[in-house]
């Protein structure tokens, strides 16, 4: 049999070795460096936080939820984001809306931000366009800051205002309701009906 | 002519006896043919027209729910011609349907939903506006009903005429505008009233105690025997065991018991389960302890006890292994029999019958308790409204068994203020009732859910319970407790 005897490296030489290719590294970071001062290059470095970074328009940040023309939240609580999440990180609370052409909505719609992953998985389940990843990507923070976000922080808070503005509020076509969602009963009981 | 037809189901022989339908034939065969209307509870309507099966000689398609099966019937279910059918035939039960799934309790165990993953057309070819109905309507103080999400399957109309006969429920106008309904002034209120909900083969009506509690999908279910009362109907329970929480019970076919329905009584049998609604750790005079002080407490008070200075207070919402342990512990620590007194509420009718499920007797397991007390040659004492009995004997300590079902037990303060007056009052049960904080001692219990065990019911019936992982960790059954009273008492005697 053949053996290849690997203890060794065949191309180990002076030229490949610690000290020279160090050097070499310095060298570079000097020229670089020289260019740059003298103006000869320009830098790739962002000088975060005085200067901030724009990242794309399809960049997957902090979550923000979405809202209806009239400024109510667009979320109708179907927990298909918090049943797609795989961090498990959602958390719905449901209620019935006093307007009986929405039907539900989230009481309370919480995102444990630390256990989130940001896939975005959230944003691609969701039928009615009411959750997103937006812009925001410097969320770091002390210990006791809340790292849950709530269904407030999540609609009004001013970083979504200032960098999502009017986008905040979807365009997704709503389902039209009909009046009669609001009457008590069938609306063959309501005055006089054909048929029957 | 005999009275059994053979025919063939997708070349599989069946034997059915003449008279029945191709349905019948099916569901004997376990072929499963898609239905909406069909209910096995209820008469047959064949209004959704979606049974659809190709019989060998009929030049058009049959619904299997009232075509009769006859001999040498050749039935095909499977064939490209039935799969188009069904496609087309949910095209139109969809063509006024509002798909609102996303808010729909009823997604992921609607009919209309799975079948239409299976055999869906995907892309509609209908172009006009969808009919518009009222959503959202109080029809009882137990249900919604959305009219829109409704196919006309007519299987609520049945129940109410069929069942309950209460007859609540009608299709009015007709055509695209056809609309079930209330009649006017009247609303569902029978006891039975979230089986509906149940047979509902879409959204239509949705239950108010579940509704927007909890997506289906996240619920498991466990087969159990419901506790409510003497019936012992077959549910299954339906739990989150992510959160450890209990949502609903919902009835399992069971032709011997409850055939397909249950109670609404019965359908509030997960409440007492959560962890809000129970004692988490025993209390000895008001003060948290660990299970085993509280077990240590108990084995000091009765050891050295001659039996009948001992009182053991049951009630039938146990089940027959824990009655069994509790005695033979009991009997071994003692060296006797204690005294066994059988605590009714004294309001009680036991032999109250609602004509279709509901009893009079609350408690699950009278029969097997009962039963259990004749094997240890027991001749128990039974009180109901009167204690002296118990008072009389004076005991030096007093063990009550306390009624998991609470509903069950109207005068329930009553009773529990009359016991915790005795010497030494010990109360095994989860109550968190003003009454029970009177007691010496109070230890929490295993609830129905969370222990195997059998309960008989009215009609002798030995039914088998199945366990959940319990909500707290540290609870046990009160077999379990006893059998470690008398290892305690053994030790310290």
């Amino acid at each position: 049999m053949a053996y290849v005897n690997v203890s060794r490296d065949p191309e180990r030489n002076f030229k490949n070795g610690y000290l020279a290719t160090s050097l070499l590294g310095l060298g570079t970071t000097l020229v670089t460096f020289t260019k740059q001062v003298f103006g000869l290059e320009e830098s790739n470095t962002v000088q975060w936080p005085e200067v901030e970074y724009q990242y794309s328009d399809r960049f997957k940040g902090a979550h923000f939820l979405t809202k209806r023309p009239d400024g109510r939240v667009r979320c109708t609580a179907c927990f298909l984001c918090a049943t797609n999440c795989p961090a498990q990180c959602i958390t719905i609370v449901a209620g019935e809306s006093p307007d009986k052409g929405v039907e539900k909505y989230p009481v309370r719609f919480e995102i444990d931000i630390l256990r989130c992953v940001f896939c975005g998985y959230c944003e691609e389940a969701c039928p009615v366009d009411a959750i997103r990843l937006g812009p925001e990507y410097s969320m770091a923070g002390l210990a006791e800051r809340k790292w849950v976000y709530t269904k407030d922080y999540l609609l009004e808070r001013d970083a979504v205002k200032r960098k999502v503005g009017e986008k905040q509020t979807s365009k997704k076509d709503e389902n039209v309701k009909h009046d009669s969602v609001d009457s008590s009963l069938p609306n063959i009981h309501i005055g006089g009906s054909d048929g029957h | 002519m005999s009275n059994q037809v053979t025919l063939s189901i997708n070349n599989q022989s069946v034997t059915v006896p003449a008279g029945s339908t191709i349905m019948d034939a099916a569901q004997k065969a376990g072929v499963s043919v898609p239905h909406f209307c069909w209910h096995p509870g209820l008469s047959i309507a064949g209004v959704c027209r979606f049974c659809m099966v190709k019989v060998e000689g009929m030049p058009k398609l049959q619904i299997a729910c009232n075509t009769p099966a006859s001999e040498g019937m050749k039935v095909d279910t499977v064939s490209d011609e039935v799969k188009e059918t069904h496609k087309w035939a949910l095209e139109f039960h969809l063509i006024n349907h509002p798909l609102d799934c996303p808010i729909c309790d009823q997604a992921g165990e609607c009919e209309l939903q799975n079948y239409y993953m299976k055999v869906g057309k995907y892309q509609s070819q209908m172009e006009d506006q969808k009919v518009l109905k009222p959503k959202a309507l109080d029809v009882g103080d137990t249900l919604v009903l959305d009219t829109e999400r409704c196919i006309l399957c007519s299987r609520c109309v049945r129940f109410e005429d069929e069942v309950t006969k209460t007859s609540t429920l009608g299709i009015f106008n007709r055509g695209d505008q056809a609309t079930i309904g209330t009649y006017p002034d009247r609303k569902i209120k029978h006891n039975y009233s979230y089986n509906l909900a149940d047979i509902c083969p879409v959204g239509a009506f949705t239950a108010k105690d579940f509704r927007f509690k909890c997506r289906v999908w996240f619920l498991k279910e466990t087969k159990t025997v419901c506790p409510g009362c003497s019936t012992g109907c077959n549910v299954n329970l339906f739990q989150n065991s992510n959160q450890r929480e209990y949502y609903r019970l919902k009835p399992r076919h069971n032709a011997d018991v409850n055939g397909h329905w249950m109670c609404d009584t019965g359908r509030t049998m997960y409440e007492h389960l959560n962890a809000s609604a129970r004692l988490a750790s025993p209390l000895l005079s008001g003060q948290s302890i660990s299970s085993a002080a509280a077990l240590q407490a108990v084995a000091d008070a009765v050891k050295g006890l001659s039996a009948d200075k001992v009182a053991l207070v049951l009630t039938a919402q146990y089940t027959n292994e824990e009655y069994a342990g509790v005695l033979s512990s009991l009997k071994t620590v003692l060296k006797g029999t204690p005294k066994v007194f059988v605590w009714r509420d004294e309001s009680e009718k036991a032999d109250d019958f609602d004509g279709i499920l509901f009893r009079g007797d609350r408690n699950p397991n009278t029969r097997g308790m009962m039963d259990v007390l004749k094997e240890h040659a027991i001749q128990p004492t039974m009180l109901k409204g009167d204690f002296s009995a118990l008072a009389g004997t004076s005991p030096e300590v007093t063990v009550v068994m306390g009624p998991e079902i609470e509903a069950g037990y109207p005068n329930l303060q009553k009773a529990l203020s009359r016991f915790s007056e005795m010497k030494k009052a010990v109360y095994f049960g989860n109550s968190l009732t003003d009454a029970a904080k009177k007691f010496w001692l109070r230890v929490p219990v295993k609830t129905f859910a969370e222990k195997s065990g059998t309960f008989v019911n009215f009609n002798g019936v030995a039914q088998k319970l199945k366990a959940n992982p319990p909500v707290f960790t540290n609870v046990k059954a009160v077999d379990e407790y006893f059998a470690e009273v008398g290892k305690l008492a053994h030790t310290a005697g």
